[in-house]
């Protein structure tokens, strides 16, 4: 599989175009705006300064708070796996009592997310949340701001960032093949030291992938420690944002937000110096659907039971909460104090009342669904090449794709509207700046690391022996790839598309530099809709669009996943079928 | 390689090229800039509450073809400096007078001298070059509940509040220095102490009132209006623009009083001024004529409880407006100063002493 000849990579047409391509985006899309952005940041004056890191350095608040975030990502990294694992162990692999429920409840954090999110949580356990109140009911000496700082934080994000974990640890736990499973407790392995030494180590390739996004994630953070964090814990993303905005302090949340990005490019390197080993791949040949495992236990059956339940609970409360704060006043929902009276469709009638309100739905749809089409189309390509052959320029290209990680989404939005607002030869002369286009490519840019990780990921997974079978029997390497690999990481590269739709649909952070006037996608719809001095009602109204969004992503949802689990299991078989042949 | 391979081979070049070069056909059509007709594209940070739809319909009713494109204040002012080669937009409303400063420096704004020049205090704007010119005013207050607080209890000095311990961790205090109003609020803080010998030209002694202002506040929440944690009994004080009061005291059932030190409080003017560059110069300047006129302001004042800048124009504002206008006294505040160095009073702050 590791072929790193230069040979061979040169005799292949597909691999040689696609190579040329992937250059010529790097170069245009990824390296050159930011260069020149890093360029006039860093070099104003064309000699580099130290400024930025004297600041920095000499700011308890600026240290502390890169602290936290590094301490959270840390954390995260951790008790999402530990959660995520757990769950996607519950709903695919143990026998658990309504397994189909459970799923639909952990998968709500699928379909929001962000402020809604944490002000969902806050709501409920927060200083005035109804938990904390009726717990202090019964012991007023509770401390009511117990649901604050670190703790509060971990505990939201960790519920939060188990998306990755249901969608691609739970299709790499398919492919397990059952017959390993059934040969280890032939041999008398008990139930724990087939999860620990057969389920698990199949799953690392994915396992690896999913740490990477999550602690990218607790990195990133912003919005949970904003709302929870309290005084004790804020994080660097919120310094980081408003650095960016503001011309003269660009460099400190370059510089910052480069450190964060150098983190998590060391995390990849390692991930990818483990994959690379890759001794650990105990996938099927003949691939055996997988079967719930009973557990034999009673007294940990009934654990797991109880645990399953109480996380369904914590996961699907907010949910429940946020749909019906959409038809409250603001000032019942803000003050906490909620009567029958309360009760009202005016938030409704506010968001559908506004002139052409569905036209922004309608361009943030066109736009999420091309920009995902787009990404996952593409990155399928470039992440077989990359997988396939490894030399210094595939490995160069593979850090490269991921600058979009390193920069914020704000300072790589500015930076495609300064270097593209005139004629540029590498798009053909065109100038992009003001129109259509760019808002495009910048949504492809923003999802390229996301996709390439896991897609590579989901290569990574597929056993070497039926490409060599295709092989074999003379299948050439675009035939192959198209009816032997891509159906078996189908499911994956759906997931992604739907995942990466989802998460541009209320995108705010590019469009509101990039797009165009007469098309105004949602997020900036939204933000418009809910900021404003005299709109009190901001928060009811942005549960409405939450609600509103909710039922689009449930659906994409329900177009990838849904029909129920009898689709997967008929891919699954048709993925075995293949196998057989 | 057999027939079908290359076949194959073929479209996956097709696909990706038009994957990743698609993005550039779709515009052509679409682009905004080159054409001198057509739709005026407006940028404006004044569009929530329902000001961009009145402000498109009445345009309409004139005869005007506007789309409002409406950002909050920093993104905007960003958005329009990194489009300046280029320009999208063709006029700019709403942003305050720093804002529109740091546009003039840029070059992103040209002169244009509006026919109602005559009838609006030409210091509000640009009174050098006439870059930009004022339209609406408005003061940054602080303000309590008088169901809570009498106003006996309340402050009559805004910097009684962190040096009087009574009111420790009672006032409210915005940390997103990226947003309008919380620089506002910094650089009346700064004002008295400007001290060109001092730290980026502010005083030591003006600095420990900013380290004392945030050390002893209790910061805003993220997604909680000021006035939900006033009625919750949270904080006692806060700050906002006057504008808003109005519709928070019917939402909130409170009654605002405002805190109106001997000092004065910060104003700021929002301004209108053309987009430089813009091809559709000629539209431009009839829109500016249109909207800064007295009828048009008086009709947005009574409309939208604002406070204009046109002098004929204030005959239609809100009394209660005018009144409370009439009653705070205006803060010296060195806005030259305040440009030229807000963007590192906004780092200093935020590295050193936001909580």
């Amino acid at each position: 599989m590791r072929n790193s000849s230069w040979a061979s990579m040169f005799r292949s047409p597909f691999v040689v175009i696609v190579s040329l391509v992937t250059l010529w985006f790097v170069a245009t899309f990824l390296v050159f705006p930011n260069a020149n952005l890093l360029i006039s940041t860093f070099l104003p004056q064309g000699q580099f300064s130290f400024r930025a890191i004297d600041k920095l350095v000499s700011s308890e608040r600026a240290m502390n708070s890169l602290w936290h975030s590094f301490a959270l990502a840390a954390t995260l990294a951790v008790t999402v796996n530990v959660v995520g694992i757990f769950i996607v162990l519950v709903t695919d692999y143990f026998k658990i009592r309504g397994a189909r429920m459970l799923w639909l409840g952990y998968a709500t954090t699928l379909i929001y997310g962000g402020i809604v999110l944490a002000a969902g949580y806050n709501f409920i356990y927060g200083r005035y949340g109804f938990v904390t109140n009726a717990v202090r009911n019964w012991f007023p000496e509770i401390d009511p701001n117990w649901f604050s700082g670190y703790f509060a934080v971990v505990v939201v994000m960790t519920l939060a960032t188990t998306t990755n974990h249901m969608l691609f640890l739970g299709s790499s736990l398919a492919k397990i093949d059952y017959q390993t499973i059934e040969a280890a407790r032939n041999m008398g392995a008990s139930t724990m030291s087939i999860l620990w030494r057969i389920v698990l180590p199949a799953l690392r390739p994915m396992i690896f992938a999913v740490t990477v996004l999550t602690f990218l994630t607790g990195l990133g953070a912003l919005t949970a420690p904003l709302v929870l964090g309290g005084t004790d814990f804020q994080t660097i993303a919120p310094m980081i944002l408003t650095f960016s905005k503001s011309t003269g302090s660009r460099d400190l949340a370059a510089l910052l937000a480069v450190i964060l990005g150098l983190a998590t490019i060391v995390l990849l390197a390692m991930m990818n110096r483990v994959e690379k080993s890759g001794v650990y791949f105990s996938v099927a040949k003949v691939a055996t659907p997988l079967q719930k495992q009973r557990i034999p236990n009673r007294f940990a059956n009934a654990a797991v039971h109880v645990a399953a339940y109480v996380l369904f609970v914590v996961y699907a409360t907010p949910v429940l909460l946020i749909v019906l704060f959409s038809f409250l006043q603001s000032s019942a929902i803000l003050t906490g104090s909620i009567t029958w009276g309360d009760f009202t469709l005016d938030n409704y009638a506010t968001v559908f009342g506004t002139p052409a309100v569905l036209r922004p739905f309608v361009v943030s749809v066109v736009y999420s669904a091309l920009a995902s089409a787009i990404v996952v189309g593409g990155m399928l390509f470039v992440s077989r090449v990359l997988q396939k052959h490894r030399n210094p320029v595939t490995t160069m290209l593979e850090y490269l794709l991921h600058i979009p990680w390193i920069l914020p989404t704000i300072l790589i939005a500015l930076a495609l509207v300064m270097t593209f607002d005139r004629p540029n030869a590498m798009v053909g002369g065109q100038v992009l700046t003001g129109t259509t286009s760019l808002l495009l490519i910048a949504y492809v840019i923003v999802k390229v690391p996301f996709t390439l990780r896991l897609l590579k990921a989901a290569f990574a997974s597929v056993p070497e022996s039926l490409e060599d079978a295709a092989r074999i029997l003379g299948a050439g390497s675009m035939f192959t790839l198209r009816k032997v690999l891509v159906p078996l990481i189908l499911p994956t590269a759906a997931a992604i598309t739907a995942l990466n739709f989802n998460s541009l649909l209320d995108d705010y952070d590019a469009a509101v530099f990039l797009y165009h006037p007469l098309y105004q996608p949602l997020g900036v719809a939204i933000k418009a809709s809910t900021e404003g001095e005299n709109n009190v009602d901001s928060m009811s109204i942005t549960f409405v669009y939450t609600v509103l969004l909710m039922i689009i992503m449930g659906f994409t949802m329900y177009l990838v996943y849904g029909r129920g689990g009898s689709s997967t299991r008929r891919r699954k078989r048709r993925a075995g079928t293949v196998t057989v042949k | 390689m057999n027939k079908r391979t290359l076949t194959a081979t073929l479209a996956a070049v097709l696909l990706g090229t038009l994957a990743l070069t698609s993005c550039s056909s779709t515009a052509g059509e679409a682009s905004s800039s080159g054409d001198s007709s057509g739709t005026l594209i407006v940028y404006t940070n004044s569009n929530s509450d329902g000001r961009g739809e009145w402000v498109t319909a009445k345009a309409a009713e004139a005869g005007m073809k506007i789309e409002i494109v409406g950002l909050g204040g920093a993104d905007l002012a960003n958005r329009i400096v990194a489009e300046k080669n280029n320009p999208v937009g063709d006029v700019v409303f709403g942003l305050n007078n720093m804002f529109f400063e740091t546009l003039k420096s840029e070059d992103a704004v040209s002169a244009y001298t509006p026919e109602w020049s005559g009838d609006v205090d030409k210091s509000a704007g640009d009174a050098k070059d006439g870059a930009f010119w004022p339209l609406v005013e408005q003061a940054i207050v602080t303000v309590y509940d008088t169901n809570t607080v009498t106003g006996a209890d309340a402050p009559t000095q805004v910097s009684d509040l962190w040096e009087d311990a009574a009111y420790d961790g009672r006032y409210e205090v915005n940390t997103s220095l990226g947003q309008a109003t919380p620089q506002l609020v910094l650089a009346g803080l700064l004002a008295p102490y400007a001290d060109k010998k001092g730290d980026l030209g502010i005083s030591d002694a003006g600095w420990k009132q900013v380290q004392d202002y945030y050390k002893h506040g209790s910061p805003a929440v993220e997604g909680t209006d000021l006035y939900a944690r006033l009625t919750r009994d949270e904080v006692d004080y806060g700050v906002l623009p006057s504008s808003g009061i109005t519709s928070r005291d019917a939402e909130y059932a409170t009654k605002t009083g405002v805190i109106s030190p001997k000092d004065g409080v910060p104003y700021v003017t929002e301004q209108i001024a053309v987009i430089n560059g813009t091809p559709r110069q000629g539209q431009a300047e009839k829109f500016i004529d249109w909207f800064g006129s007295a009828d048009v302001q008086g009709e947005f004042a009574a409309e939208f409880a604002s406070f204009p800048v046109n002098e004929k124009a204030r005959a239609q504002a809100l009394p209660e407006v005018v009144a409370l206008i009439e009653s705070l006294p205006k803060q010296d505040i060195d806005w030259s100063l305040t440009r030229e160095r807000i963007s590192e009073w906004v780092e200093k702050t935020e590295l050193e002493y936001l909580p």
